[in-house]
């Protein structure tokens, strides 16, 4: 809006990263702005969990993650081969993927790597059947995340709010009995 | 540390193998994602549609916004309460989907904020009793909902994805509205009378959210050719009419409109014709609230900026 509105510069992108059950993997949820990291999982978690369905919320700045589609490199079938190790000073990255057109992106795995192409290149390496439609890596050290600790305090309450389900409204069969019932009287 | 040396991958194809290999997509029913190739019009129609939605959501919020105070009981205000916030967040996923195609969220906010961008015309009308909470929930939500399954399956993904998570949730905000209505249209004769206005209000306005005649609908073909719609206005507003008004008839309620009926010979309804004039009246700006919603979300930016400051400062602070 006008100059002295500084603060309303556009702050930068998280990644929200969310797991519905200790047994399935994170999945990309969609993004927020935030001012810091904090803000953004406190804003993931409004956002994103309105509904009981969340063990473990995870975001990270949409600046860090290195992306490729399929297409981009069948495109390209050299680029992958021209990246080499250079050191051995490796860190951790998480692995993600878009696995069908309709899926979102899945927590596939961790890779240990150098940089982010590496980390890609180690990545298709190492999950070598993983047909990825687009793939995501980025290091684990940038990744905020919930802790168990967190679960009372931001998904339980959620458990509670029965109203919020569709199902506990019985609108439908009122409305049905009262059609079926003028029909029959009609009759 | 992120500074690896990358060669920018080069797409060698021309634009008219391009398009011929999205359109060969989307017959197949594939979906578009962020990155793919598209056409800069396909690309221009979903960030007008899906930031216009969004703006919708955002401002959504008022006209039930207002209702919280004075729900009935607490449950009601719970519910509402829900409600309101889950409009905030669709709003959330769209902007969300719109940034996908390059977007940018503070463009989004100034273009409402300046009064440049379009939302939905319904929520330029006022609400002005409790029953408005029902049909908000049912009528105004039940034809979104109608617009909203469609789009659940056009073929830009990001867009699709976000509607699925809407459509589900909105499904609460449609059976909370009836049974708002059931109650009042089943209860004393004052609830009932209350409720009887508030359809009053709400029916032609619902009718109008479907938007123009699909013959005066600019940008009805080309949306239709890449799957971004798969029917049309006058198609879903049918289909709303159809379902909709024998369930009021059923509690009771009356329709206003004298040139409604049901045609036995095609299994339709057939309701009148929709007041265009007053529909572009209040698209141009000049409906009952369109200053105050104007007003009012121009204020929320305002008195929200010491709490943007102090994010920023604390953020500030903790880096350095």
């Amino acid at each position: 809006m006008s100059d002295t509105h500084a603060s309303d510069t556009q702050w930068p992108r998280y990644m929200v990263l969310h797991q519905e059950r200790e047994d399935k993997p994170h999945q990309h949820a969609g993004t927020v702005h935030a001012s810091d990291a904090e803000m953004a999982l406190l804003n993931a978690r409004d956002v994103f969990v309105r509904r009981p369905d969340c063990v473990s919320l995870w975001v990270v700045r949409a600046d860090l993650i290195f992306a490729r589609t399929q297409e981009e490199l069948a495109l390209n079938p050299d680029w992958l081969d021209n990246i080499q190790a250079t050191s051995d000073r490796t860190e951790a990255y998480y692995v993600f993927a878009k696995l069908t057109q309709k899926a979102q992106f899945s927590h596939i795995g961790e890779v240990e790597a150098e940089n982010p192409p590496h980390a890609l290149k180690m990545a298709l390496q190492k999950y070598p059947k993983t047909q990825g439609l687009v793939w995501w890596v980025f290091p684990v050290k940038v990744v905020l995340k919930s802790t168990p600790d967190d679960i009372a305090a931001m998904f339980s309450p959620a458990a509670t709010k029965d109203f919020r389900d569709q199902a506990n409204f019985h609108a439908l069969s009122v409305l049905r009995k009262l059609m079926r019932d003028q029909k029959q009287e009609a009759e | 540390m992120y500074g690896a040396t990358v060669e920018p991958i080069e797409d060698i194809r021309t634009d008219e193998e391009k398009l011929a290999e999205f359109e060969g997509r989307i017959a197949r029913g594939e979906k578009i994602e962020p990155g793919d190739w598209m056409p800069d019009e396909y690309r221009r129609q979903l960030i007008r549609m899906i930031s216009q939605h969004a703006h919708s959501e955002v401002v959504g919020m008022l006209p039930e916004g207002a209702f919280i105070t004075r729900a009935p009981n607490l449950r009601r205000k719970l519910i509402l309460i829900a409600k309101v916030q889950d409009e905030a967040g669709h709003g959330q996923y769209l902007y969300h989907a719109a940034e996908t195609l390059g977007a940018t969220r503070e463009e989004m906010l100034d273009a409402l904020l300046s009064g440049k961008a379009k939302y939905s015309s319904i929520f330029n009308y006022p609400t002005l009793s409790w029953a408005d909470m029902g049909a908000i929930g049912w009528l105004v939500d039940g034809a979104a909902i109608l617009n909203q399954t469609m789009l659940a399956k056009c073929s830009y993904g990001p867009y699709a994805r976000a509607m699925v998570r809407i459509c589900a949730e909105e499904n609460f905000h449609r059976r909370q509205g009836q049974d708002i209505v059931i109650t009042l249209a089943l209860g004393t004769p004052e609830q009932k009378a209350m409720m009887q206005d508030s359809i009053n209000r709400w029916w032609w306005p619902t009718l109008m959210m479907f938007g123009p005649h699909d013959t005066d609908s600019p940008n009805s073909a080309v949306l239709i050719r890449w799957g971004i719609k798969t029917k049309t206005n006058d198609e879903l507003r049918q289909t709303f009419v159809d379902q909709t008004a024998p369930e009021l008839m059923a509690l009771g309620l009356t329709i206003p409109d004298p040139d409604l009926y049901y045609d036995e010979t095609n299994g339709h309804w057939h309701f009148g014709e929709i007041n265009w004039d007053e529909f572009w009246n209040v698209v141009k700006g000049n409906g009952p609230c369109n200053a105050e919603r104007m007003a009012a979300r121009r204020q929320a930016h305002e008195d929200g900026l010491w709490v943007r400051e102090a994010m920023v400062a604390y953020a500030e602070k903790h880096q350095s």
